[in-house]
């Protein structure tokens, strides 16, 4: 499903948090945020799932105008940067939260919520682990026992806030080939959040960079190395390679 | 794995062992002269007379009185204190709003008002010459010198405890998990059942301790407004005193004898709540 | 959830139930008392309500609320029900008038012998033997004696206490005041301690073992032998003391509005019957009545007794001795 975001505008006091944003997410894409802390790409990801009210501008799921659901209407799939896990809850307890939250009306049988949250566990590979409960888990399980989560209310979009933040960088690695894996598989509009280049290039469809509150650029992650807009958006895909850079020829000089 | 350099830690601020065991004797005199002997004093005055008097005291028409007003008292009290608590709670861990400081403040104010002070303020509002003692008597509605009264200053000296638990607890938990239901569908009263007061079930729980046992220890305050009618408005605590200048010794200390129980079953209950669930108390220790 | 919730309500009705005034055949009485009394009523309304049984039929329940008296008169005050007050200084059944208008003003002339069922005096308890060898108010002076009293600003014994020794003072000094407050101030220099109430003192000096003479209501004294067991105490009668009068009174006002004025009365009436004077005696009170006094006159040793009228009547003694900045304060400011 497609997200349509127009104009939107987003105060705190008189910083603009997001400043006239414009974007368009084509259905089954993955598209990156990414920016410096205070660009406003958290603050954008948030106001899409509702979590965050905005002061002008509209934001649509396909023909859906948002702008006016709740959190809760809107069904966004949401991943938080420390996961959020229900402490007191069991795996599955958790996997299975948004549908036992459902009215009445439209909750699946005991049995189908249960059967529903095992295959859910065993497509993001913890089959088995559904008695255990969060702080029993690694970084890299948890994480994926909040993609579960997420995905259980089928919802209309995946929205993941620095989805590897927490993680050491190997278990990073491992989540980012498999992330994307599974994006292909299931197809969700998928936006997430970074400020680490290297993964918003390698993982994404497109990337927007962000700055100020503003969209620098959205492009392909070539297009963004290749030919960017600004020098803003220059510099901030260049630190990448300062920071990359001398590597081997320090490696070489220690020889 | 983490055992190891911590032990290593403590010993490396460790004092030599002279010192150490100065100190652990002394503590120890110090808990024995002040805790533990008055304690054992206590049991055995109420026992003095052997257990026959001492149920026959217990069973006393005044001291049941006594008893069953001491926990209607706190069955009214203790739950719309749990309830006022978590409201609270809520209301400042989770919302920014103008304010608020000195409503935190104000929560605070039965820990630092004397209670006998708060006795008082009772007699001025509903008292035969406070605000609304003429209302109150041309509707022949008795607050002070009767239940209600003892249930309102009950209620004042002990609704801090659930509040003061709970909102360093609700403040270091932040609210992620509330936002992660939100977004899973669940909103209002299913979040806050679900997510917000299993999260913050056993600091609610031990809140609810602490108020219960002051709810039923509560001396000044209610003194002031019971009027101490025997058999009607004489609370545990009052009750004590009453038998003990009426020469009822053993009497007064199978009473006390009670409260003392009391007290100790809470204490137990607290140990084996921050045994169990330390990890979660650790935020209220912390403050 | 909503049973629990029920249980609450029913508690609560349950309690404001037990409050209210019952109907029928059954009614209430309301009395309180101050510190000493407590034994004393306890045996009164026994009797009191067999004689009310067998006289209307009805059965009555009478309440007992006992505490300092001045303490007692200002909750009765601020809207302690009480059906009548049986305090221990005229002064504070006056403040019932004057600061809440409960009774008239002249209340204490509505029973025989002004209001007063029954006196008492003040007398000397000392531990067996009388180790101090302790004859008279003389004695309490003197350096090396601990003497427990309670604090006159909250109990009304402990007032009557103050001006027992005055009035040895004044006596002794050819009625001069100087040397009089002199003497209280030596006696206060030998107390260790000032409880809130006469009950407290008691129990400081029987049950904790402090002090070497307690001054206490001879009722009190008395009741402290029984309670401790014999053997343990001894009771002093100095030659002289004081009349102490506690008065009784219908608060008028609270009476009214429960519908008991009738009863209150007949209640506070049977104190001057032979039957209550016999009960009054046995718990050594002195009987108002002169055929029960006479009989009961071995417990009552005769004694040179001033009243309150010597120093002018309470409310000038009040002012002068217990007010703010009175003889007291300066004595106990010097000490």
């Amino acid at each position: 499903m497609k997200i349509t975001i127009r104009d939107v505008g987003k105060d705190y006091g008189p910083v603009h948090a997001l400043d006239a944003v414009d974007l368009d997410v084509a259905s089954g894409e993955l598209l990156a945020l990414l920016g410096p802390s205070g660009s406003g790409k958290t603050t954008l990801l948030r106001a899409i799932a509702g979590l965050e009210p905005i002061d002008r501008g509209r934001i649509a799921f396909g023909d859906l105008d948002a702008t006016a659901l709740s959190v809760q209407e809107r069904r966004a799939g949401f991943v938080f940067q420390h996961y959020a896990l229900f402490k007191h809850m069991s795996v599955l307890d958790n996997v299975t939260f948004g549908l036992r939250m459902r009215p009445r009306a439209q909750r699946p049988a005991r049995e189908a919520i249960r059967r529903r949250g095992l295959e859910l566990l065993s497509l993001v590979q913890l089959g088995g682990l559904e008695a255990r409960y969060p702080n029993q888990l690694s970084g890299g399980q948890r994480q994926r026992v909040a993609l579960a989560r997420a995905l259980a209310i089928e919802p209309r979009v995946l929205l993941l806030d620095e989805p590897f933040g927490a993680l050491d960088a190997k278990v990073r690695k491992e989540l980012r080939g498999w992330l994307k894996a599974l994006h292909r598989e299931l197809g969700y509009t998928t936006v997430f959040v970074t400020h680490d280049q290297d993964e918003a290039l390698e993982l994404a469809d497109r990337v927007v960079v962000m700055n100020g509150g503003r969209i620098e650029q959205v492009d392909t992650p070539d297009a963004i190395v290749q030919r960017p807009a600004s020098d803003f958006v220059a510099d901030f895909i260049d630190a990448r390679d300062a920071a990359r850079g001398p590597e081997p020829l320090r490696v070489a000089s220690s020889l | 794995m983490s055992a190891s350099p911590r032990r290593r830690a403590r010993s490396a601020i460790g004092e030599p062992a002279p010192v150490r065991v100065v100190l652990i004797v002394l503590t120890i005199a110090f808990l024995t002269a002040f805790l533990v002997l008055p304690l054992v004093l206590m049991f055995s005055q109420a026992l003095a007379g052997g257990v026959a008097a001492y149920l026959a005291a217990i069973g006393d028409r005044d001291t049941l009185a006594a008893i069953r007003l001491t926990l209607v008292a706190a069955a009214i009290a203790v739950p719309l204190n749990a309830v006022f608590g978590v409201a609270a709670a809520w209301a400042i861990a989770k919302f920014d709003f103008r304010g608020k400081n000195l409503l935190i403040t104000l929560i605070d104010l039965p820990f630092s008002v004397s209670p006998v002070i708060a006795g008082l303020v009772f007699i001025l509002l509903f008292g035969a010459h406070g605000w609304f003692g003429a209302w109150l008597s041309a509707h022949d509605v008795r607050i002070v010198f009767a239940l209600p009264g003892i249930v309102l200053a009950t209620i004042f000296v002990t609704f801090p405890f659930v509040a003061r638990e709970l909102i360093p607890l609700m403040q270091a938990q932040g609210s992620s998990e509330e936002e992660a239901a939100l977004t899973l569908g669940a909103g209002g009263w299913k979040l806050f059942w679900h997510v917000t007061l299993p999260n913050v079930r056993w600091g609610l729980l031990y809140g609810i301790l602490l108020c219960n046992a002051r709810a039923m220890g509560e001396f000044g305050a209610v003194s002031v407004v019971s009027g101490h009618i025997r058999g009607l408005t004489n609370t545990m605590p009052l009750h004590v005193e009453v038998l003990y200048n009426d020469y009822q010794f053993a009497a007064a200390f199978a009473v006390a004898s009670l409260l003392a129980l009391l007290a100790l079953v809470t204490l137990g209950l607290k140990s084996l709540l921050e045994w169990r669930h330390g990890d979660e108390l650790a935020a209220l220790r912390g403050r | 959830m909503t049973s629990r919730l029920a249980g609450l309500v029913l508690a609560f009705a349950a309690g404001f139930a037990a409050i209210g005034t019952a109907s029928g055949a059954e009614v209430s009485l309301f009395n309180v008392s101050y510190d000493p009394t407590r034994e004393l009523y306890q045996d009164i309304n026994t009797q009191f309500a067999a004689y009310w049984k067998s006289r209307t039929g009805d059965t009555v329940t009478i309440r007992q609320s006992h505490g300092g008296s001045s303490k007692q008169a200002r909750a009765i005050i601020d809207g302690l029900e009480a059906d009548v007050a049986t305090l221990g200084i005229a002064s504070d059944i006056d403040a019932l008038h004057e600061h809440g208008d409960l009774l008239p003003a002249d209340w204490q002339s509505r029973l025989p012998g002004d209001s007063t069922p029954y006196v008492s005096t003040v007398v000397l308890l000392v531990r067996t033997g009388n180790p101090k060898a302790i004859r008279d108010w003389n004695d309490l002076v003197r350096p090396g004696v601990s003497v427990i009293t309670p604090n006159p600003k909250t109990s009304a014994g402990a007032r009557w206490n103050v001006l027992a020794a005055y009035a040895y003072a004044l006596k002794h000094n050819g009625g001069d005041e100087t040397r009089a407050q002199d003497f209280l101030r030596a006696l206060f220099k030998n107390v260790p301690v000032l409880d809130t109430g006469a009950r407290g003192s008691t129990i400081t000096f029987a049950q904790r073992g402090l002090g070497d003479v307690l001054i206490a209501w001879e009722n009190e004294a008395h009741l402290v032998l029984k309670e401790f067991g014999a053997g343990r105490f001894d009771i002093v009668v100095p030659p002289t003391s004081i009349l102490a009068q506690p008065p009784v009174a219908v608060v008028d006002r609270y009476a009214r509005k429960h519908g008991t004025e009738a009863l209150a009365e007949a209640y506070l009436r049977y104190l001057y019957t032979p039957e209550a004077q016999e009960t009054i005696a046995r718990h050594y009170y002195r009987p108002l009545d002169p055929a029960v006094a006479a009989r009961h006159q071995d417990r009552f040793p005769k004694l040179d007794l001033v009243t309150i009228e010597a120093f002018g009547g309470w409310k000038s003694a009040q002012a002068r001795f217990f007010g703010e900045g009175g003889v007291f304060d300066q004595v106990v400011g010097a000490r």
